[in-house]
């Protein structure tokens, strides 16, 4: 066996153990060298952990207030989008405000057109917000701030709004604009705390609607109440309040499901170019508003506020990294003769190199686990006192882990390299 | 040997230590710049965000109070529709709340609506058509850049005459003088007689957007009511603004025939409300950016306070040799607070050399300015971080024993 070659996988496998065996051994150094200077170890990585603490805690931070503004923003249904003349983000431009304004306003003819023509969605409602105010019944009146909403029947189906009791607006109600309503789930509690509401009437800004139906509680969002609000038929409330120049309706589209979704909205958005009148080439006269398109708006509008906090709460990472630097040219100088023997028993520039950069990565990686965990805690502790849901940003711990990396190994190879090139010789007699 | 040649002997060896170590001094120095220079930087912005914030509600007089029936503090939603329902307050009540106030040099009633504006073939849509008397010219905030402000006398007339904004001056006269002009505000011809200096933008809208017209005007033109938006006081020069307030109080309690027992059915709304608000989103914004950015010079600090360690550990023969010859503890103390202290205060100066120019070009975007105060501050800072960060190392230094330090190899 002695005379054969060794086979190419035999050669593979001995430099994958060398390496292996090498990285187990530069790791156990750095570990010694760490733990050697202990108060020395402890302040570089209290450099490393604050400037981690900064990017961690304001990035924590910053994500719970999103969060936060995006359930907000996230009312529609996942297979809903809205359609309408503004869009859901004023970009503070007077000329641009200027320019929607001029845009034609949605009116019940224009959408009945658009719901006849729309084949592709399941469900198609007529929205409108009409005024908000007090409203009576024969028991109780609540705070001046309940809501009055215009619908069709297609957007109960379309916000998800399911029934408690009685039934919901009907096609009839909408045609012969009756007075009837559907309250909201709180709403109807507090009108009729007894007894059910359905049958009864209740006087709204001076003209009575007799309830029809219920619907059940969504729960309280963070911006509080959903459920304060009364439905009343979208024809009933323009004959009462359609009177203003500046009325123009809403459209709430359901697709049948997630894969009908993109064609569904295509096809709505060629319908209304054709029924509006938008030529070809120009944009749309009106804003496709789904919950992510509103949440990437959003996001959007926040990107360079999110980029600046990002980058200068970084740059005590930066501070942190040059005075790693600084403490592994000492710890080089230092070891001097250490460096010395290694390379006179064998060890090659490289091993070298590797040995000063595990340290200096080791370093880092010990303050950026800490300071993630103190980061998380810090930016929840923000969101606790603001009272807003705690998270974790994953990926954040995860680029903070890596920054720290890159770190060691961007401030550790100037000492490294001068290490590895230190002449044996005369580092043997270093005194 | 006195205090002095102390201090200059701790200069001079702190001075040799730093230029022994080139490269160290230039690192530990290196983290204490960019501390400086994003402090520095950090508390310009806001300082200029707070000159801005300041600059836009200027035209709010602060010897002004407005008299409106919703209050300007942040309120509730319910609070603001239980402020609408309250009763407006008219142009008969302005009238004689001017007739009754003694400490007021000006009562503007002001009312407001929003129409197009015509100039032959040119409109500006969505203007603020701003109902007053000649009075508005002191409360308002405005200041006549061509032409005159319209007369008592074609106020009280209620006479087709109109001072515009010049947002609107520059939309609807490109070219030729506005004044003098007929422009149509809706289908009712005014006379241009003044337009206004530039007022800038409050809260994203422009308030150069605006056309001041005669009261009766508007009422009869446009608004066809009584009903004011506001009346804005002016108090006279040399009178207490607390005073004055007072009296407006009262009178106004008296003229709404409020019972003693009532609650206020208006409210009185001047420039402090708002300054209040802007402070403390200024204040705000202050507190986090300046912690995030201190974090970035605490860190340097901490470099600064590992350097001092290595320098004390590599320096315990010299500070063996000192206290053998009779070094007291206090020099050795003050030997390296000084060269912590050197190390930071030449990281703060290089740190403002920085931040400077830097500031220089900030000025295009906020009226900031690298200010006199923040230079002290900036350098005090660093002195401060030097001698903190440096008070550890040194103590550990000035109570060596000096024959094991001497011992040491």
């Amino acid at each position: 066996m002695s005379g054969c070659p060794p086979s190419q996988k035999t050669v593979k496998t001995r430099s994958i153990t060398l390496l292996l065996g090498e990285l187990q051994e530069n790791f156990a150094m750095a570990l010694g060298a760490v733990m050697a200077h202990k108060l020395r170890s402890a302040l570089t990585l209290l450099g490393v952990l604050v400037g981690v603490f900064s990017i961690i805690a304001v990035m924590t931070a910053m994500r719970v207030m999103q969060g936060r503004i995006e359930s907000e923003i996230s009312q529609l249904g996942s297979q809903t989008f809205m359609i309408r003349k503004w869009p859901a983000i004023f970009f503070s431009l007077p000329e641009g405000i200027e320019k929607i304004r001029r845009r034609k306003n949605f009116t019940l003819d224009l959408c009945q057109q658009f719901q006849k023509k729309a084949t592709l969605a399941r469900n198609v409602g007529i929205q409108s917000y009409f005024w908000a105010g007090e409203i009576q019944s024969t028991r109780a009146r609540t705070a001046p701030e309940v809501q009055l909403l215009g619908e069709t029947p297609g957007s109960f189906a379309a916000r998800n709004w399911s029934l408690a009791e009685g039934r919901i607006l009907a096609e009839t109600d909408v045609e012969n604009a009756r007075d009837v309503c559907v309250l909201g789930h709180n709403l109807a509690t507090n009108l009729f705390p007894v007894v059910s509401g359905v049958g009864e009437r209740v006087k709204v800004d001076g003209i009575n609607y007799t309830v029809v139906g219920v619907l059940e509680s969504q729960g309280t969002s963070l911006g509080g109440d959903q459920d304060n609000f009364a439905v009343i038929p979208i024809t009933t409330g323009l004959n009462r309040y359609g009177g203003a120049r500046w009325r123009t309706l809403n459209l709430l589209v359901q697709a049948p499901d997630q894969a009908g979704y993109e064609p569904c909205r295509e096809q709505a958005e060629g319908i209304l170019r054709a029924v509006r009148k938008v030529p070809p080439g120009e944009p749309d006269d009106f804003e496709i508003l789904s919950n992510d398109s509103m949440v990437a708006q959003f996001n959007a509008f926040t990107l360079a506020v999110r980029l600046g906090v990002a980058l200068i709460s970084s740059i005590a990472l930066l501070a942190a990294g040059v005075g790693i630097m600084n403490i592994m040219l000492v710890s080089v100088t230092e070891r001097t003769r250490e460096i010395g023997i290694r390379r006179a028993i064998g060890a090659k520039k490289r091993n070298i190199m590797a040995q000063f950069i595990i340290e200096a990565v080791l370093l880092c990686e010990l303050g950026g686990v800490i300071g993630v965990a103190l980061g998380v805690l810090g930016g929840n502790l923000a969101a606790w006192l603001l009272k807003f849901p705690p998270t974790v940003p994953f990926d954040w711990v995860v680029l903070g882990l890596a920054i720290c990396s890159v770190v060691g190994i961007v401030f550790g190879t100037y000492p490294a390299w001068k290490a590895a090139n230190l002449d044996p010789i005369e580092s043997l007699r270093y005194e | 040997m006195n205090f002095l040649t102390e201090l200059r002997e701790g200069l001079s060896i702190s001075w040799s230590a730093i230029r022994a170590n080139k490269l160290r001094s230039v690192l530990t120095t290196l983290g204490i710049i960019i501390g400086i220079v994003t402090v520095t930087l950090m508390g310009t912005a806001i300082e200029g965000l707070h000159q801005s914030f300041l600059k836009t509600i200027s035209f709010i007089g602060a010897d002004v109070l407005y008299v409106q029936i919703e209050d300007w503090g942040p309120h509730s939603r319910l609070e603001w529709v239980n402020m609408q329902k309250r009763r407006a307050i008219t142009v008969e009540q302005a009238a004689t709340l001017a007739s009754e106030l003694t400490a007021a040099r000006a009562v503007a009633p002001v009312m407001t609506s929003r129409e197009r504006i015509r100039f032959r073939k040119r409109s500006a849509s969505n203007v603020q058509i701003v109902g007053s008397t000649e009075d508005f010219f002191l409360t308002g905030g405005v200041s006549v850049a061509a032409g005159r402000f319209f007369s008592a006398s074609e106020a009280a007339g209620g006479r087709p005459v109109c001072v515009i904004g010049s947002l609107v001056a520059t939309n609807l006269f490109p070219n030729e003088s506005p004044l003098g002009e007929r422009i149509k505000i809706d289908q009712q011809p005014f006379e241009v007689v003044g337009v206004l200096e530039k007022l800038g933008t409050f809260l994203d809208t422009s308030i150069d957007n605006q056309a001041i017209i005669p009261l009766p005007q508007l009422i009869a033109g446009f608004e066809n009511t009584h009903n004011l938006d506001q009346i804005q006081v002016k108090v006279k020069a040399g009178a207490d603004l607390d005073d004055a307030r007072d009296e407006l109080h009262s009178v106004m309690r008296k003229i709404r025939h409020l019972a003693p027992a009532d609650a206020d059915d208006f409210a009185i709304n001047q420039q402090d409300q708002i300054l209040e608000m802007v402070h403390k989103v200024t204040g705000t914004i202050a507190t986090i950016g300046l912690f995030i950015t201190g974090l970035s010079l605490c860190v340097g600090g901490i470099g600064i306070m590992n350097i001092m360690f290595v320098s004390v550990a590599e320096r315990t023969r010299e500070i063996g040799v000192r206290k053998a010859i009779g070094a007291k503890r206090r020099t050795i103390l003050l030997q390296f607070l000084i060269e912590a202290a050197t190390i930071c205060l030449i990281g703060g100066l290089v740190g403002l050399g920085i931040a400077w120019p830097v500031t220089l070009l900030m000025q295009r975007f906020l009226p900031a300015a690298l200010s006199l105060s923040t230079i002290g501050v900036a350098l005090l800072v660093s002195l401060v971080t030097g001698v903190l960060s440096g008070i550890f190392p040194a103590w550990r230094a000035a109570r060596m024993n000096p024959v094991d330090a001497l011992r040491n190899e």
